[in-house]
C-alpha cells in the first residue's frame, strides 16, 4: 500500500506516493526523476547518497521515505540557481578540480555544504572531520578539501561585503 | 522487505503499536535498515517509527543529573555544553561513531538497544552509572545500566518496551573521565575500547570506575579490576599487575577487526594510558 507523501523538494512543494519500505533516496532518483543523489554502497559507509533534511547532512539510503513527510529536503540540484548557475561551492569543485570521475562528488558537495552553512571558514582538519562519511575512491582528497577551503573563502568574502 | 510503515505520533500510540505481533521498532534506522538489507534479521510485519517523538526528544539537567531522550540523535547529544562540559568520556564516544550523516539521525538510545559489543557510547555511560528509563504497556520502570545487557542484540528490554531516556549523574568537582578506543580506519567499529571514570586524590585514585567494549558478548564493567586499584597511589607496578587483572576480566574474541589476544592487550594499554598522570588524554582513536 503507498503513503502520499509531502514535502519541500529544493524549494517547492512536491507531494509523491511511496510504498513503506521506500527509501529517501529511492524517492528522489525513481520517483521524482532527480538522480543527482547517487547510490554507492547503499549502507551509510560511502556517502554518495548524502542530501539534507532539515538543513542536516544524512544518508538517504537509510532514511525512510515516509520519514521525509513535512520536512525540507535539498539535493545537489537545488544548491544551483533555479536558472541553472553553480553555487559557489559547486563552482569552486569546478575551478579546483575537485571531481574526477565524479560519483562521490554530489555527497561531496552536500556535506560540504552542511559544514559551510555553519562554519565559512573551516580548518583542514574540519573539513576533513566533516568529509569522515563521503569515500573518495580518485582524487586522494587533496583537491576536494581544497575545493571546501576556497568555497569558504569565497562565501566569507562574499558575505563582508 | 514488505512491512508496514507507523508513524507513531505520541510515547502512548508508540507503546500500542509496539504491542501489536511482529512488530520493530524504529528511531534513527541506521542499524536496523542496514541489517534488514543484509538480511542479518528476517523484515517485521509492522515497523514501528518513534523518530522526533516529543517524548523522547529533550535533554534537561534535573537534580544533578543530565536526561538525554533516548531518541535525541547523537549528533544534539555531542553538541550539548552539559555534555562537553562534564562528560568527557561521553563526548570522545560520540565524536568517533559512525559520519555526521550517521549521527544526525541514529540515537543515543537506538545506540545501547541495539546491544552491540561495540556500541560506543556504552562504556562511558557505564562508568558514569547511568540510569535508563524504560516505558512498556504495563508501565515504567527504570533501570542501571549496568544491568541492561544481555548478549549481542540482546537487552533486557521485554517485547513493545521502549527506553525513553538516559540519566547522567552528573560528576563532581575534580572528577575525571576518558575514553579510548582503537580501530583499524575511521568509521570502523571499535577493535577494543575502555572508558574510566575517577577522582585523583593525594595521588590515589578514589571511585574509580571502568567498562571495556568489544571484548565481551556485552560491554562490561570491569570490577575486579576497580576493586585492586581502588584507594591506591598510581604507580607503574601497580598499573602493571591492574592491566593484568584487567586482561583476564575480559572475553574477547578473535575476528576481523582482530584476534583474542590483541584485543586483551589493547584493554591492558588503554588501562595505563586511562589512569597514568598527566597522561595525554587520546580524543578519539588511541
Amino acid at each position: 500500500m503507498k503513503t502520499l507523501l509531502r514535502f519541500q523538494l529544493n524549494g517547492r512543494e512536491v507531494a509523491f506516493e511511496a510504498p513503506p519500505h521506500a527509501r529517501l533516496l529511492d524517492v528522489l532518483r525513481d520517483i521524482a526523476g532527480l538522480t543527482g543523489t547517487k547510490e554507492g554502497c547503499g549502507e551509510g559507509e560511502c556517502g554518495a547518497c548524502t542530501v539534507l533534511v532539515d538543513g542536516r547532512a544524512l544518508n538517504s539510503c537509510l532514511f525512510p521515505a515516509l520519514e521525509a513527510d513535512g520536512r525540507s529536503v535539498v539535493t545537489v540540484e537545488g544548491l544551483a540557481s533555479r536558472e541553472g548557475g553553480l553555487s559557489e561551492l559547486q563552482q569552486a569543485f569546478v575551478d579546483e578540480g575537485g571531481a574526477q570521475c565524479g560519483f562521490c562528488t554530489p555527497g561531496m558537495v552536500m556535506s560540504a555544504a552542511a559544514l559551510l552553512a555553519e562554519n565559512h571558514s573551516p580548518s583542514d582538519d574540519e573539513i576533513r572531520e566533516a568529509l569522515v562519511g563521503n569515500l573518495c575512491r580518485c582524487t586522494g582528497y587533496t583537491q576536494i578539501i581544497a575545493s571546501i577551503r576556497a568555497a569558504g573563502e569565497r562565501i566569507g568574502k562574499a558575505a563582508t561585503q | 522487505m514488505a512491512y508496514e510503515y507507523h508513524r507513531s505520533g505520541s510515547l502512548e500510540e508508540a507503546l500500542v503499536l509496539a504491542a501489536g505481533d511482529d512488530s520493530a521498532l524504529i528511531a534513527g534506522g541506521t542499524d536496523l535498515l542496514v541489517a534488514l538489507r543484509k538480511r542479518k534479521r528476517p523484515a517485521p510485519r509492522h515497523m514501528v517509527s518513534i523518530r522526533s517523538l516529543p517524548e523522547l526528544a529533550e535533554v534537561s539537567e534535573q537534580a544533578g543529573s543530565l536526561h538525554i531522550g533516548a531518541g535525541v540523535p547523537m549528533a544534539d547529544v555531542l553538541a550539548n555544553t552539559v555534555v562537553r562540559e562534564h562528560l568527557p568520556a561521553l563526548t570522545a564516544a560520540l565524536a568517533v561513531i559512525g559520519s555526521r550523516q550517521i549521527r544526525n539521525v541514529a540515537t543515543l538510545g537506538g545506540n545501547l538497544c541495539n546491544a552491540s559489543p561495540a556500541a560506543d557510547s556504552a562504556p562511558p555511560l557505564l562508568v558514569y552509572e547511568a540510569t535508563l528509563e524504560l516505558a512498556g504497556s504495563s508501565g515504567r520502570r527504570e533501570i542501571a545500566i549496568s544491568d541492561f545487557f544481555l548478549g549481542p542484540g540482546r537487552t533486557v528490554l521485554r517485547p513493545g518496551e521502549i527506553m525513553t531516556a538516559i540519566r547522567v549523574p552528573l560528576p563532581g568537582a575534580g572528577a575525571q573521565s576518558a575514553f579510548l578506543r582503537r580501530s583499524r580506519v575511521a568509521m570502523d567499529l571499535a577493535t577494543a575500547s575502555l572508558a574510566a571514570a575517577y577522582t585523583a586524590r593525594d595521588g590515589k585514585l578514589i571511585n574509580l570506575r571502568l567498562a571495556a567494549g568489544a571484548v565481551a558478548p556485552t560491554p562490561l564493567r570491569l570490577r575486579r579490576t576497580e576493586a585492586f586499584l581502588e584507594g591506591k597511589p598510581v604507580a607503574e607496578e601497580t598499573l602493571a599487575e591492574a592491566a593484568e587483572i584487567a586482561r583476564s576480566e575480559v572475553a574477547p574474541i578473535s575476528d576481523l577487526r582482530g584476534s583474542e589476544w590483541y584485543r586483551r592487550e589493547l584493554i591492558g594499554v588503554f588501562l595505563s594510558r586511562a589512569l597514568r598522570p598527566r597522561s595525554t588524554r587520546m580524543k578519539g582513536s588511541a
